[in-house]
């Protein structure tokens, strides 16, 4: 009876049969590469288009900020699923880069040396001037000049601006102010800050930025990157960038071979193919983003006044500063 | 339940029936459910293949026709001189553009690039202000390759490219060749049904052309992803089919509706349990009439058999059927009767039985020829003055006419008068040697018991325990006891050895040994009036011993108003 029962099962479950997997259509291990990026799409995806297309390797694209992107790379130290972090602040890598595994890219020579990292962790890809944007409708007098006037009461809660415990490149930006004005400018400049901006905004998703928050009037003033803000005003968005007075920072987003992933080889490939001179000028041309390249560099370089930023110090001092910002946030 | 199901057999024909009912109508249910199922899903992938070949089909057409143009134009010697010249409109170029263009102007846009990735030259309407990085994307490719190039849009479409070389090989422009949705739609309108989508991908699966064009992005990233993790692609409750296009390292996707989606599997799967589940009540109801049409003769017989063995031998069994059954319940009705008829035949035999037994052992009482010749004694006696003798044969006559004639119970009176004619008869014998007492009281005396039940009592006391003493004692007395009567011989001889005592008082009357007046006494009794009454023997503690009777008491009215006549 039980036997007999069993049989029955058997039969049933035989006649439910399961369709095929593609298995066949799936690249190879050795033909793919997984990034993690906290670029927006519009810079990632024709990049990655591009080196598909030249290379036959299939990609696979995350996407996050840049802090939480980092969190997610430590939490699978053990067993990477990425081979490659593509996008975040020069600082926020440098401070993980215990997660990454040096890599020197025989492109390096071709790098401007200001931009490159001392031990190979990470690959600098280009560089992002820090930049204050104001909208010119809501700011007719007075429009900010310097870093000086973020911390000014008359605009207290209505500077747009991303969470660094999110954003790498707010991050870049936090550390610039703080290098400019001092470490004990962060709570005057936190007081500042628009809160809902503040959660809202990711460099991440292109339609939610600081600068789409200036432009649309949510914000009166806020705080970016070059590309983002020429972005917005090539968009006819009414936004206007303002390099502040003291100089800018133009620390390097970069790109790092994970340690541990399944396809380094793949990934050193990417950055390779990333410092290209093709590459470079495409960043240039269709994403406003100033390239790292000795080559490229010269054209237009000498509107831009950089100050002494301090890469290493901003890395060293990133737990701490950003500690400090979350008891801001939790206190709030 | 499997207790339940081997208690009875009932139960066990119940449960086969049900069984075999129910389980091959279930299993020839589902497998027909799926056998259905599986044969339609076969159709439709046979006709999502065909649908695929046909669109593949389209697809190598346009793709030959195109990279024959692309041919001809960067072969051709006006292209040539067009590029190299940079010049702006050249009526003989348009002309040859659109001679290569027409047949597949319904499909595709030509347009001529020179090498610094301006568009010269367009079958689109207006001149387009049109840049492509020559170090980029379509136009690199086409240059570092030597035929045409094959590249998807960042936004769909598939744009083919051909170089444009000079005698030295380097390139002077570019031809391209774009396929836009909209052209792709007519490429492949009708050759698959309208239910179905059909998503045409690149060689790394990033989309072409979706026929939903809003949702292409999503669609295709989605199947991306599943490619990559080695799942199957599913999705939407749509059936995928796959097919690689070789010559371009693209891959077409159809997208079938599932016939069997969730919602239709389930109005099937109800269907058929609800089908079930009638068949199920519809088998109950039957294997529960018939298993009941089948046992309860068997029951019927079951409980006649108890009754039978509990003596109830009259219990009969209603046969009103012609089968086995019916023929098993007539045999045991016939069997039961014979059983009867026979247990009272052996009643009636063992009663003749009994009855010969008595009038055998009353025989051995009865010397029936000595009879005349007591009579004969005693007139001897008389005649030659021995008066003793006379006595003797008298009572003799007495007691041998009482054993031979005269019924079978008498009163006590009668039997008491027996005893004392034989008491003197065993004076004389014994020279009165013994003294015999017999104290029984009056109201007893009109009591029956059977002839002859006291003397061999009697003589037993007499001949083995008072005789050989000098002053011999033999007591007859009578009692009551629980309403019946006790009678009771008694002596002060030696006693009567221990197994001859076991022998009397055990109701196996069989064995062999002396005292046989004993015996025939207690068996006489014992067939008059059960097995309840009888002899019992004990050595008294004073010395002798006591022999008892146990008798139902059962006075002679007329007895006893005919001896008050007397």
């Amino acid at each position: 009876m039980r036997r007999l029962l069993a049989v029955f099962l058997c039969l049933l479950l035989a006649s439910c049969g399961s369709a095929a997997g593609p298995a066949a259509f799936a690249p190879e291990e050795a033909d793919r590469l997984v990034i993690y990026t906290s670029h927006p799409q519009s810079l990632y995806a024709p990049l990655v288009k591009e080196f598909e297309e030249r290379t036959g390797i299939w990609v696979q694209v995350e996407t996050g900020g840049t802090a939480e992107l980092l969190e997610r790379l430590a939490e699978e130290a053990a067993e990477p699923r990425c081979d490659l972090f593509f996008g975040g602040g020069a600082d926020s890598l440098t401070a993980r880069k215990e997660l990454f595994s040096p890599y020197t890219s025989p492109m390096a020579e071709e790098v401007a040396p200001g931009f490159l990292c001392e031990d190979g962790s990470w690959t600098p890809f280009s560089a992002l001037p820090v930049v204050l944007i104001y909208n010119p409708v809501l700011v007719r007098m007075n429009p900010p000049e310097d870093w000086e006037s973020l911390l000014n009461p008359v605009w207290h809660g209505r500077i747009a601006f991303a969470s660094p415990t999110v954003s790498g490149a707010s991050y870049t930006a936090l550390a610039t102010i703080l290098q400019v004005l001092g470490e004990d400018a962060l709570e005057s400049f936190y007081h500042n800050l628009d809160r809902q901006a503040l959660s809202d905004i990711t460099f991440v998703v292109d339609e939610v930025s600081a600068a789409s928050a200036v432009a649309e009037g949510s914000c009166p003033i806020g705080v970016t990157i070059e590309p983002a803000a020429l972005a917005a005003a090539q968009a006819g968005q009414d936004v206007r960038l303002v390099y502040p007075k003291e100089g800018t920072s133009a620390a390097p987003d970069g790109m790092a071979v994970v340690r541990g992933g399944l396809h380094a080889d793949n990934a050193r490939r990417f950055i390779d193919f990333a410092l290209g001179q093709d590459v470079q000028r495409y960043v240039e041309r269709e994403c406003l983003r100033r390239p790292v390249r000795k080559d490229l560099l010269l054209a237009g370089e000498e509107d831009l006044l950089l100050m002494d930023y301090d890469l290493y110090q901003a890395a060293a001092n990133r737990e701490a500063v950003l500690a400090r910002w979350r008891a801001l946030e939790d206190g709030a | 339940m499997r207790p339940w199901v081997r208690r009875s057999f009932r139960n066990r024909i119940f449960v086969t029936m049900l069984l075999a009912a129910l389980l091959p109508m279930l299993l020839c249910g589902v497998l027909l459910m799926r056998l259905q199922i599986v044969r339609s899903e076969e159709h439709l992938t046979r006709d999502a293949q065909s649908q695929l070949a046909d669109l593949r089909a389209a697809l190598d057409n346009l793709g030959s026709a195109c990279s024959q143009a692309a041919g001809e134009l960067a072969a051709s010697t006006v292209v040539h001189s067009a590029l190299r010249r940079g010049g702006g409109d050249s009526r003989t170029l348009y002309q040859v553009l659109f001679r290569c263009a027409q047949p597949l102007a319904e499909y595709v846009r030509f347009d001529v690039y020179d090498r610094d990735g301006f568009c010269r030259y367009t079958t689109a309407g207006g001149l387009p202000d049109e840049f492509l990085d020559p170090d980029w994307g379509v136009l690199r490719a086409a240059r570092e390759a030597e035929g045409v190039v094959l590249r998807s849009g960042a936004e769909g479409g598939l744009t083919a490219a051909r170089a444009v070389r000079n005698y030295a090989g380097t390139a002077l422009g570019y031809i391209l060749i774009t396929a836009e949705q909209s052209g792709l739609d007519r490429l492949f309108s009708g050759l698959y049904p309208a239910a179905s989508e059909v998503l045409l991908l690149d060689s790394r699966w990033r989309p072409v052309y979706y026929s939903r064009p809003s949702q292409m992005d999503s669609a295709a990233g989605v199947l991306r992803s599943q490619l990559l993790a080695g799942e199957p692609l599913s999705g939407g409750g749509y059936r995928f089919f796959v097919l690689a296009h070789e010559d371009t390292g693209s891959t077409l996707v159809l997208q079938q509706p599932r016939a069997f989606t969730d919602t239709v599997l389930e109005a099937i799967y109800l269907t058929g349990a609800l089908m079930g589940t009638l068949c199920l009540l519809l088998s109950l109801l039957a294997a529960w009439i018939l298993s009941r049409y089948l046992s309860e003769p068997v029951q019927q017989l079951d409980q006649a058999m108890g009754e039978v063995e509990r003596g109830r031998l009259d219990v009969r069994l209603e046969a009103d059927r012609s089968d086995e059954l019916g023929r098993l319940a007539v045999r045991f009705n016939r069997m039961a009767e014979e059983y009867r008829a026979n247990l009272d035949r052996s009643v009636q035999r063992q009663k003749e039985l009994n009855e010969t037994r008595i009038r055998m052992m009353q025989a051995q009482l009865d010397p029936h020829f000595l009879y005349n010749t007591l009579d004969t004694m005693k007139w001897l006696g008389v005649g030659h003055q021995v008066p003793q003798v006379a006595q003797l044969a008298t009572d003799l006559a007495v007691i041998l006419r009482a054993s031979i004639s005269g019924p079978e119970i008498v009163t006590l009176e009668r039997e008491l008068e027996l005893i004392e004619r034989y008491v003197d008869i065993q004076s004389i014998r014994f020279e009165d040697r013994f003294t015999c007492e017999i104290d029984v009281p009056e109201r007893y005396q009109s009591c029956r018991v059977p002839k002859l039940c006291l003397q061999p009592l009697v003589e037993n006391a007499i001949v083995h325990g008072a005789a050989d003493r000098e002053e011999g004692y033999v007591k007859l007395w009578a009692g009551e006891e629980d309403g019946e009567l006790l009678l009771f011989v008694s002596d002060n001889g030696p006693g009567i050895p221990e197994d001859v005592l076991e022998r009397l008082n055990s109701l196996n009357k069989e064995l062999p040994g002396g005292h046989l007046g004993l015996f025939n006494v207690d068996s006489i009794i014992r067939l008059h009036y059960g097995e309840r009454y009888g002899l019992a023997a004990w050595n008294q503690p004073e010395g002798g011993c006591c022999v008892g009777l146990r008798l139902p008491i059962q006075r002679e009215e007329k007895a006893d108003a005919e001896s008050s006549d007397c």
